[in-house]
């Protein structure tokens, strides 16, 4: 996939859930370099709860699976309810029980597969 | 194997267990079969199937009375139960009737047997065919009855005498001709009774009969108590025992006292006399011995077979010719030593008839008469036919020695004794099965025999056949003895039966034995193989479990007992699903249910549950017990407990799985420092060490976390590690705080962190300067309810800050990065005089390591 085939994603707003603040601060670079404006990053359940079901809009989402040994599904459940699609993030296993449809991007984040992704979601 | 009854009784642990003794019993030629204590049977092998012609489940319940021959039916059902209530092994003989209706003596061995706690838990039996054996006894005993009756009602007086001429066996005939009661010819000899006259030749013709076994016939007269003289003819043979050696001589006799004293008057009243003999049916001859002319009986013809001559002539050869050629030269010498030197006859012969060749037996008696001068002139000789006598005698013998013969071709070997005088031969078997030499006049001693007998069992069979001689008790009795030749031991059954006369007194013993060390073995072996299954069943370290086919609990081994700590009586009888959770029973009907389909095996991995509750993991095998007709019966299986391995296999999976997850996070974090490491604009060089500094902090926190097995880490030690690299070690950085505990992932952002803070420090700040210092100071402030950290950076002594025209990853990590993941904030002052950094965020609990010890 060469540069030209990058797609902008401009002015796309993503919320970034991440609890690792170095892997965060990396997905976050990445998604500017892709135009987006990330929304977050959150790094515990509860702040990506408030996100995800806060006014704000949001068009699409990356989840970490593992917070710090919290599941994030209950923030996946609040996006679904929003209709706002999102992607799984995880460096191992599967995606959670009844969440089967989404995306998975595997950790760590590559620009390649973050665009793919993203590519499901907002087009 | 499973017994097949689902009965409620408590069984103990069935003495075998594996396919292994159901091959070894099932191979077995005789009846095997294991009760339990409601005396119901738990096990029979194939040989007791197959007797009763029914297949194993309809053998285990069937009804044993039901076989028994009626004559033995009352004696097997008390000697039974008897032998039950004994609580010791017990034998029964007897007749039962196999399947297809024939009648079979078994000799069955039912030996108790006992749970490991001592307690009585059934029989096992064990029945050989003898009816082989015992009809061979039947047939002695039954022989031996015919040839006493024979004996006792015979017309003819039979006196046995040993090789000495001692009475041993005299019938009532004998003692009524002889004159005397049987008791006080059992203390004589035969010659105590024999006339003066005649001792001497009868004497001789006894010496030569031993010696050389020739038989004879003579006459001559006992001397009465009463003191009158009887004439007796007596045909003698010598008795033998089967490999040819006489041990007795046996005497028929016949009371001729008429015919002598008929023969006296033929010497007084010839033709009166003649008529007299006739009319007898003795046939006469008579001869003038100067003329050799005389004269026969017309019955003398007829006797011989030849037709009456006009003149009534006959001469020597004429009756020669038909005397059997074997016989000839005996009886013409008998006939001329009577012509010339007056030796009257009596002599046993056969003849040809010249009419038909028939052969018959003739008795004659010849004596020369002295005529009124005194000199030899006349020749006298009577004829009878002995034929039926002779046929009699020769069927006696016969019938004597096919007793004999038949005991030893049954491989029995024989003793006789008689009683009163302790004196016996033995069987040349006998010598052969002790490893005796047999010695030339087949005697043996009763010592003889007990000194064959090991130690051990020589009193009982001392007083078996003690009991036997003096009570009349006859006996069957089993014991060891060690061969005189090779030493080795060897098991003898033997029977002994004490021999009334006709007069009902204690006269002799008979005994037979025979070798059983074969049968011995194989129930030894067979027992051996018993106790070592028992044995290995339990003391198994394996669960050994068998069910009915709808799973209720037949037997355990103890293993089962110790792992789940139930007794045996709360286990067997009950439902298999009562120790276990409904879905793990499911799983179990299911692999039934399969193999009753498909036979074979089935290898589970079963939750159950033990007496308290507890969760184990069983892994168990199990097959289907089948009959020999195919038919599942029931259910066998063995297990081990798999409960550590699998909770081991668990928590290595969870190991792998965190290990994973670290991993492949600590790339993620390593891959987000890179990036924000090596951005476009930084000067390669100083990337390069940056990314450097930041690896050795992430490894240093790596490191500290792995030793604390990812568990919760001091503060102190986090920091002080993170500043050491930045001269933390030259005192130019003052930590002061508690030691508060603090998550692992907490731990690395605050490494990198602090890190950062560091770096900076020396590169910009403080530690830029000799004398500058950076003082770090933490505290837990806040409520109990809700604590809360206070972390303070102050940098003293460094050259004036500038604030940063742009904020780098390091800046960035620090108020953001640290914010988020404290969930608190972090602020950093750029102030004149040195850097400050505060971090205030909330101070949560830390629990355990997530994984690991």
């Amino acid at each position: 996939m060469s540069d030209v085939a990058i797609p902008n994603f401009g002015g796309k707003r993503v919320l970034v859930v991440e609890d690792e603040p170095v892997v965060a601060m990396c997905l976050e670079d990445i998604l500017e370099g892709l135009g987006c404006v990330t929304i977050g990053p959150a790094s515990r359940l509860a702040e990506g709860l408030a996100l995800a079901e806060g006014k704000d809009g949001i068009d699409a989402a990356i989840l970490d699976i593992n917070l710090g040994g919290e599941w994030s599904t209950s923030i996946a459940a609040a996006l679904v309810g929003r209709g706002v699609p999102f992607a799984f993030a995880s460096g191992y296993g599967n995606p959670p029980e009844g969440f089967e449809g989404p995306p998975m991007i595997e950790k760590p984040y590559r620009e390649a597969e973050v665009v793919a992704a993203l590519r499901v979601l907002l087009t | 194997m499973p017994p097949p009854n689902p009965q409620e009784s408590v069984d103990a642990p069935l003495p075998v267990g594996e396919d292994e003794f159901r091959l070894i019993a099932d191979s077995a030629p005789v009846a095997v079969w294991v009760t339990r204590l409601d005396r119901r049977r738990s096990f029979v092998n194939r040989a007791y199937a197959e007797f009763v012609g029914l297949p194993y489940d309809e053998a285990l319940e069937f009804d044993w009375r039901e076989i028994v021959h009626p004559d033995d039916a009352a004696r097997l059902l008390q000697e039974s139960i008897a032998g039950e209530a004994s609580l010791k092994t017990f034998e029964l003989v007897g007749r039962y009737r196999r399947h297809d209706g024939v009648w079979k003596w078994l000799h069955s061995t039912s030996q108790p047997r006992w749970d490991r706690d001592g307690n009585h838990a059934g029989f096992i039996g064990v029945a050989h065919d003898v009816t082989e054996a015992k009809e061979g006894e039947l047939a002695l005993r039954e022989r031996e009855a015919q040839l006493s009756a024979f004996i006792g009602q015979a017309t003819a007086g039979f006196g046995q005498v040993d090789l000495d001429g001692r009475f041993t066996l005299v019938n009532d005939r004998f003692c009524e001709i002889a004159g005397w009661s049987r008791e006080e010819l059992l203390t004589k000899t035969m010659l105590d009774i024999t006339h003066p006259d005649d001792s001497g030749r009868n004497a001789g013709l006894f010496d030569r009969a031993v010696r050389d076994g020739t038989p004879y016939t003579h006459e001559k007269r006992y001397v009465r108590k009463d003191g009158s003289e009887v004439w007796v003819n007596n045909s003698v043979s010598v008795i033998r025992r089967p490999d040819g050696e006489p041990f007795g001589v046996l005497a028929i006799s016949l009371d001729v006292t008429a015919r002598r004293n008929a023969e006296e008057s033929l010497r007084k009243g010839e033709e009166t006399l003649r008529l007299a003999v006739e009319g007898a049916g003795m046939a006469t001859w008579e001869l003038d011995l100067t003329t050799m002319e005389g004269g026969w009986s017309p019955n003398r013809f007829d006797l011989l077979g030849l037709r009456r001559t006009p003149d009534l002539r006959g001469t020597v050869d004429d009756w020669l010719d038909r005397v059997a050629p074997d016989d000839r030269e005996m009886v013409r010498e008998a006939c001329y030593r009577c012509f010339r030197h007056g030796i009257p006859y009596t002599i046993d012969y056969r003849i040809r008839r010249a009419d038909n060749g028939e052969e018959r037996w003739l008795q004659s008696h010849g004596s020369r008469v002295a005529d009124s001068g005194g000199g030899p002139r006349r020749f006298v000789g009577v004829s009878i036919d002995i034929t039926e006598r002779k046929r009699a005698e020769e069927k006696l013998r016969r019938s004597e020695e096919s007793v004999r013969l038949a005991a030893a071709g049954a491989g029995m070997a024989t003793w006789e004794l008689d009683l009163p005088s302790m004196e016996g031969g033995w069987s040349a078997n006998r010598f052969d099965l002790l490893g005796l030499r047999r010695t030339p006049d087949l005697r043996g001693s009763v010592d003889d025999w007990l000194e064959r007998i090991v130690p051990e069992d020589r009193a009982e069979a001392r007083s078996a056949v003690f009991r036997c001689f003096e009570l009349g008790e006859p006996y069957a009795i089993e014991y060891r003895i060690r061969r005189a030749d090779t030493g080795e031991e060897r098991w003898l059954r033997s029977h002994g039966s004490r021999i009334a006369d006709s007069a009902g007194g204690p006269r002799r013993f008979v005994g037979i034995s025979f070798d059983i060390t074969e049968h011995k073995r194989a129930e030894g072996e067979l027992r051996e193989s018993e106790a070592r299954f028992r044995t290995i069943f339990e003391q198994a370290n394996d669960f050994l479990i068998t069910t009915t086919l709808d799973q209720k609990v037949t037997q355990v081994n103890p293993a089962v007992l110790a792992a789940l700590g139930y007794t045996e009586e709360e286990l067997v009888g009950r439902p298999i699903s009562d120790f276990m959770d409904p879905d793990q029973f499911e799983i179990s009907r299911a692999a039934v249910a399969q193999k009753l389909a498909n036979g074979g095996a089935t290898r589970l991995t079963l939750a159950v549950r033990a007496k308290d509750g507890r969760e184990l993991i069983w892994e168990t095998n199990s097959r289907l017990t089948i009959d020999e007709q195919g038919q599942p019966t029931g259910l066998h299986a063995i297990g081990r407990d798999v409960t550590q391995a699998k909770r081991d296999e668990a928590h290595l999976r969870l190991l792998i799985d965190e290990l994973n997850h670290r991993v492949k996070n600590t790339l993620a974090i390593v891959q987000g420092i890179a990036q924000q490491t090596f951005k476009a604009g930084v000067e390669p060089i100083a990337a390069r060490r940056a990314f450097e500094g930041r690896l050795a902090a992430l490894s240093e926190a790596h490191n500290l976390l792995t030793r604390e097995h990812w568990g919760p880490v001091s503060m102190a030690q986090i920091i002080g590690d993170a500043v050491m690299p930045h001269g933390g070690d030259a005192g130019r950085f003052e930590l002061d705080g508690p030691d508060l505990p603090i998550a692992p992932k907490t731990a690395i952002s605050l490494a990198l962190a602090i890190h950062e803070l560091a770096t900076n420090a020396v590169k910009y700040g403080a530690i830029s300067r000799p004398e500058g210092k950076v003082a770090i100071s933490w505290e837990k402030i806040g409520t109990r309810a809700a604590p809360r950290l206070s972390l303070v950076w102050i940098e003293r002594g460094g050259p004036e800050v500038v604030v940063p025209a742009k904020r780098g990853f390091g800046t960035r990590m620090i108020e953001r990065g640290l914010a988020a993941e404290l969930g608190g904030t972090v602020k950093i002052a750029f102030e004149p005089g040195g850097l400050v950094c505060v971090v205030d965020a909330p101070l949560p609990e830390v629990g355990p390591p997530e994984v690991g010890s």
